[in-house]
C-alpha cells in the first residue's frame, strides 16, 4: 500500500533520515520502533508532505506523492495522529474535528456533519465535551480526539505519532484498544512508538528505525523481545 | 457633571468604534503570523490617498470613493505581505517588522511624493444634523461610523465561527504545525487573512476620514499606533479584547480631552497602556491572551 | 549621534530584547544635562555625565517593571514609554531667568539656548573630535565587551535565557545591566546633541527615531558593534549620494531594507559572517605564521 523507498530528508542542516526504505501493507499494522532522534517524527512529515526529501520516492497504492502537498495527501487518503497530540487548544471538540475534515469540507460538507454523529458514536466521551475547549480536556481524551480528527479525513492509512507518550498506562490501555478497534474495522495504521512492548503485541510487521536507517524488519517475535527494547530506546552502538 | 461624563463615553464609544476595526485588523495580522505589522497604518492610507484622488480628479461620489479606499488598502497590503511576511522565513520574527518598517517608510513617502499638499479634502460621509436626546448628541457620522463598525464586526464573526475559511483561519492562529497536518494551506491563509484585516483598515479609513472631511500623510502612523494600542489594551491576539480595547481606547481618549485638555490625551493613552503592559499584560481579557503569546515567543 | 541610540538598541537586542524606545533616554539626557548647563551653569563635561547617569537611571528605573514582561509585550512597552517620555516634554516647562533671559525647555517649543558649548569656548572642530572620540570610546568598549565573559553572557541570555538560568546565572538581572548600560549609551548621544545644536524639542524623539535606530542594526548586522555603525552609514551615505533623487530617498532605502532582509535576515554582518570573518583572519595569521 505504501512504498517508502531510499528515502532521505534533512531538517534544518541535520540529515535526518539517509535512506530508508519502508512498506506498509494494507490492512495491516506496521508499526515503526526507534529511539529518540532516530528520525521517525520526520519520516511522519515527509510522507505527509511538510518537509520534501532530498532523494528517494514514496508510493501510495501506485501514485507516487513524493513532492506532493499536505492537502493533497489527505485527498489521497493518509492522514496523520500527530505527536504530542496537537489539539487546537482554543476550539472546542466539534471545531477540531471539523478542522480534520477541512479538506472534504468544501465539497461534502453534509457528509461531513454526518460523519461527526459517527465519530461521537463510537468516541461517546468526546460527546459529552463537545463543546469545550479542547485545551481543557485531559491527556487521553485529547489523543482520543486527534485520533477522531485524523479519521474524520476518512483515511485509508493512518499515521500516529507516539500515541502513548505522556498517557497513564489505563489510559494507554484504552488507547491501543482504539487501535485494535480501527484494524479490524479495515484500516491500515503505521504506528510509530517508543512503547514496544504495548506496540508488539498490536501489530502485523515491525521496523526499527536507527539513526536514519532501517536496520531491522520482520514479525513480533523475531527478534528476541530483550534485545528489542535496548534498541528501540537506546540504539544500537 | 454626570452628563459631561456620559457624554464623553458616548462620544468615545463612536470613535472608539473605528479603532476597534484597526485593532481587529491588527489582532488578524498578529494572530495568524504572530508578528507585528508596522506599515498597516500606511497601507490603509495609501487606500485613503487614491480614494482623495478619485475625488478630487473624477468627482467620484461617496460609494465610489470608499471602494477605491478599500481595494487601494487590499493592494497596499498584499504588497506589505508578500515582501515583508511571505519571504521572509519563518523564525525572524524582528526581520518582518523591521521589514515592514522598513516598507512603511516606502508607502509614506510614496503619498508625499504624490500628494506633496499637507492636507486634501476628503468627501464628507452625510450632511446632517446631530440627533439630540435628552441632553446628549449624537453626530450622525459618528453613529454610522458605530453601526458600521458593529456590521462588520458581526459579519467577521460569522465568517470566523461558520465558515470553512474562518475555521482554517483560526487553526492556523491556534497551531500552525497542526493545521498544516489537516490539509491547511498556510501561505494561502495568511495571504487570505492579510486581505481581510486590510480591508477592515480600508473601511476604517474611509469611515475616520470622511468624518473628518480631510486626509493628511499623518493618517498612516496615527492609524498603526490607534491599533496597535487598541489591540494592546483588549489583549493582544483576541478579537474580542481587540474590539473592547478600541471602545476603552476612545472612552480615555475623550475624556482625557475634556478633563485635561489637548495634551493629555496622547499622554493619557499611553499612561494606561504602559500600566496595563505592567500590571496586566494580557489586557481586558487577560490570561487568555497571555497563554496564547507564551506559544509564540520566538529568538530576535 | 544617532548612532549612539542605535548602538543603544543593539545592546538589548544582544540580551533578546528589541526596543522601540531608547530615544527616551536620548531626550531625557538631553533634557537633562542641557538643563544642567543652561540653567545652572555647570561645566560641560559635568553635564554631559550627568545626562548620561539620567539616562542610564531611567533605563534602570523602566526596565525593572517591564523585564519581566515576554518578547512583544516588552517592545510596546518600551514604544508606550518612549511616547510618554515625548509627550510629557511636550507639557513640561521649566523656565528660569538667567542673565536677564528665561532659559529652560518650554513645552513643545523645545530648549533653546543652551550655549554651554559657545560659552565655554569649545569650537565646532573641538566638538567634532569630542564626539568622535566618545563613539570610538563606546565602540572600544563594544570590542572589549564581545570578548570579554560578560559579552558572552549578554549573548547567551539573547539566544536561550532558560538555558542561561540553569547555568545559574539571573538572565533578568543581566537584562537590567544591559538596559542600564543602553540608556547611558543613548544619554551620550542625547547629552551631545542637545550641546552641539543648542536646542532640543520633542518632535526629534518620535518612533521613528527608536524604529530607526532598530533598524541600523537589524540592517548592518547583529553580529558585531560595527554593525549598527554600518547601518547609519548606508543611510547616511545614500541620503547624500541620492541627492537628485532626494525625495526618494525613503523609498529607495525601504526597499532596499526589505530586500535585504529577505537574504540576510540579520542584517549584513551577521553573526554567521563575523565568524567566517573571524576564521578567514586566524587562518591568515597562521599561513604567515
Amino acid at each position: 500500500m505504501l512504498q517508502i523507498n531510499n528515502i532521505c530528508t534533512n531538517y534544518g542542516a541535520i540529515e535526518a533520515l539517509r535512506g530508508v526504505n519502508l512498506d506498509a501493507n494494507d490492512g495491516e499494522i506496521t508499526c515503526l520502533l526507534g529511539p529518540n532522534g532516530a528520525g521517525k517524527s520526520t519520516l511522519m512529515m515527509t510522507i505527509m508532505g511538510i518537509l520534501s526529501p532530498r532523494e528517494g520516492t514514496i508510493n501510495f497504492n501506485g501514485t507516487s506523492i513524493v513532492n506532493a502537498s499536505s492537502g493533497q495527501i489527505i485527498d489521497k487518503g493518509i492522514a496523520l495522529v500527530p505527536e504530542n497530540r496537537l489539539v487546537f487548544p482554543e476550539m472546542d471538540v466539534r471545531d477540531n474535528l471539523m478542522a480534520g475534515a477541512y479538506s472534504r469540507l468544501a465539497k461534502e460538507k453534509l457528509e461531513c456533519l454526518a460523519d461527526i454523529d459517527e465519530m461521537y458514536r463510537r468516541f461517546p466521551k468526546l460527546k459529552e465535551r463537545e463543546k469545550q475547549l479542547a485545551g481543557t480536556l485531559s491527556g487521553g481524551e485529547q489523543q482520543m480526539l486527534a485520533v477522531a480528527r485524523a479519521l474524520m479525513s476518512k483515511p485509508k492509512l493512518l499515521l500516529m505519532d507516539e500515541p502513548s507518550l505522556g498517557l497513564a498506562p489505563l489510559i494507554v490501555e484504552e488507547i491501543f484498544q482504539i487501535i485494535r478497534d480501527l484494524h479490524s474495522d479495515g484500516t491500515s495504521i503505521l504506528l510509530v512508538e517508543q512503547n514496544a512492548h504495548m506496540a508488539l503485541q498490536v501489530a502485523d510487521r515491525f521496523c526499527l528505525l536507527e539513526q536514519g536507517r532501517i536496520t531491522f524488519t520482520g514479525e513480533p517475535g523475531q527478534l528476541e523481545e530483550n534485545e528489542l527494547i535496548k534498541r528501540a530506546y537506546l540504539g544500537s552502538s | 457633571m454626570a452628563a459631561d461624563f456620559i457624554q464623553n463615553c458616548l462620544d468615545g464609544l463612536m470613535i472608539g468604534s473605528a479603532y476597534s476595526l484597526l485593532a481587529i485588523g491588527f489582532t488578524l495580522i498578529f494572530g495568524v503570523m504572530r508578528r507585528l505589522n508596522l506599515s498597516y497604518g500606511p497601507s490603509i492610507m495609501l487606500g485613503a490617498f487614491l480614494g482623495t484622488l478619485v475625488y478630487l480628479e473624477f468627482q467620484a461620489g461617496n460609494i465610489v470613493v470608499a471602494l477605491v479606499t478599500v481595494l487601494g488598502a487590499i493592494a497596499a497590503g498584499i504588497y506589505v505581505e508578500r515582501v515583508c511576511f511571505w519571504a521572509i522565513r519563518r523564525g525572524a520574527a524582528a526581520a518582518s517588522m523591521v521589514s515592514s518598517f522598513a516598507v512603511w517608510m516606502q508607502l509614506e513617502e510614496i503619498v508625499t511624493v504624490f500628494f506633496p499638499e499637507r492636507t486634501y479634502s476628503f468627501p464628507s460621509m452625510i450632511e446632517a444634523e446631530p440627533i439630540t436626546f435628552g441632553p446628549f448628541f449624537l453626530a450622525i457620522e459618528n453613529l454610522i461610523m458605530f453601526l458600521s463598525a458593529v456590521l462588520l464586526t458581526v459579519i467577521l464573526h460569522f465568517c470566523l465561527y461558520h465558515t470553512r475559511f474562518g475555521l482554517a483561519l483560526r487553526a492556523v492562529s491556534e497551531n500552525p504545525r497542526a493545521a498544516e497536518f489537516m490539509g491547511i494551506n498556510i501561505s494561502s491563509i495568511m495571504f487570505w487573512a492579510f486581505v481581510t484585516a486590510s480591508a477592515f483598515g480600508g473601511v476604517a479609513a474611509y469611515l475616520i476620514i470622511s468624518t473628518d472631511g480631510q486626509v493628511t500623510p499623518m493618517f498612516g502612523i496615527w492609524a498603526t499606533f490607534k491599533g496597535l494600542i487598541a489591540m494592546m489594551l483588549g489583549g493582544m491576539g483576541s478579537i474580542p479584547g481587540a474590539i473592547l480595547g478600541g471602545l476603552l481606547l476612545g472612552i480615555i481618549e475623550t475624556n482625557s480631552l475634556w478633563y485635561l485638555g489637548v495634551e493629555y490625551r496622547d499622554l493619557a493613552a499611553y499612561f494606561v497602556l504602559f500600566m496595563f503592559l505592567v500590571f496586566r499584560p494580557g489586557g481586558i481579557m487577560g490570561q487568555v491572551s497571555v497563554l496564547r503569546e507564551q506559544a509564540a515567543t520566538r529568538r530576535v | 549621534m544617532i548612532a549612539f541610540i542605535a548602538l543603544s538598541a543593539y545592546l538589548l537586542l544582544l540580551v533578546g530584547e528589541i526596543s522601540f524606545g531608547q530615544q527616551a533616554f536620548f531626550a531625557i539626557s538631553a533634557y537633562g544635562s542641557g538643563m544642567v548647563t543652561a540653567i545652572w551653569s555647570w561645566p560641560f563635561w559635568a553635564g554631559v555625565l550627568c545626562g548620561c547617569i539620567l539616562g542610564g537611571l531611567s533605563a534602570a528605573l523602566i526596565a525593572l517593571p517591564t523585564l519581566r514582561l515576554r518578547g512583544l509585550y516588552f517592545s510596546i512597552a518600551t514604544l508606550a514609554f518612549a511616547e510618554m517620555v515625548r509627550l510629557t516634554f511636550e507639557i513640561f516647562r521649566f523656565q528660569v531667568e538667567v542673565d536677564g533671559e528665561m532659559v529652560g525647555p518650554n513645552g513643545s517649543d523645545g530648549f533653546r539656548n543652551v550655549r554651554a558649548v559657545y560659552e565655554q569656548n569649545i569650537s565646532p572642530l573641538d566638538y567634532m573630535l569630542i564626539i568622535y572620540a566618545l563613539l570610538s570610546l563606546v565602540l572600544l568598549g563594544f570590542i572589549i565587551l564581545e570578548r570579554s565573559r560578560l559579552g558572552s553572557i549578554f549573548r547567551m541570555v539573547g539566544e536561550d535565557p532558560l538555558l542561561t538560568e540553569m547555568q545559574g546565572l539571573n538572565a533578568t538581572g543581566y537584562k537590567l545591566l544591559a538596559a542600564t548600560m543602553a540608556g547611558f549609551i543613548a544619554g551620550i548621544g542625547g547629552a551631545l546633541y542637545v550641546h552641539l545644536y543648542t536646542y532640543v524639542e520633542p518632535k526629534i524623539f518620535d518612533v521613528m527615531l527608536g524604529v530607526h535606530s532598530l533598524a541600523y542594526g537589524l540592517i548592518g548586522g547583529l553580529g558585531t558593534a560595527l554593525g549598527p555603525l554600518i547601518g547609519v552609514a548606508i543611510d547616511i551615505g545614500l541620503l547624500e549620494s541620492i541627492r537628485i533623487t532626494a525625495g526618494y530617498r525613503m523609498i529607495v532605502f525601504g526597499g532596499l531594507v526589505a530586500l535585504l532582509l529577505i537574504f540576510r535576515p540579520r542584517g549584513i554582518l551577521d553573526e554567521t559572517a563575523v565568524h567566517w570573518l573571524r576564521m578567514r583572519w586566524r587562518r591568515l595569521r597562521n599561513v604567515r605564521g
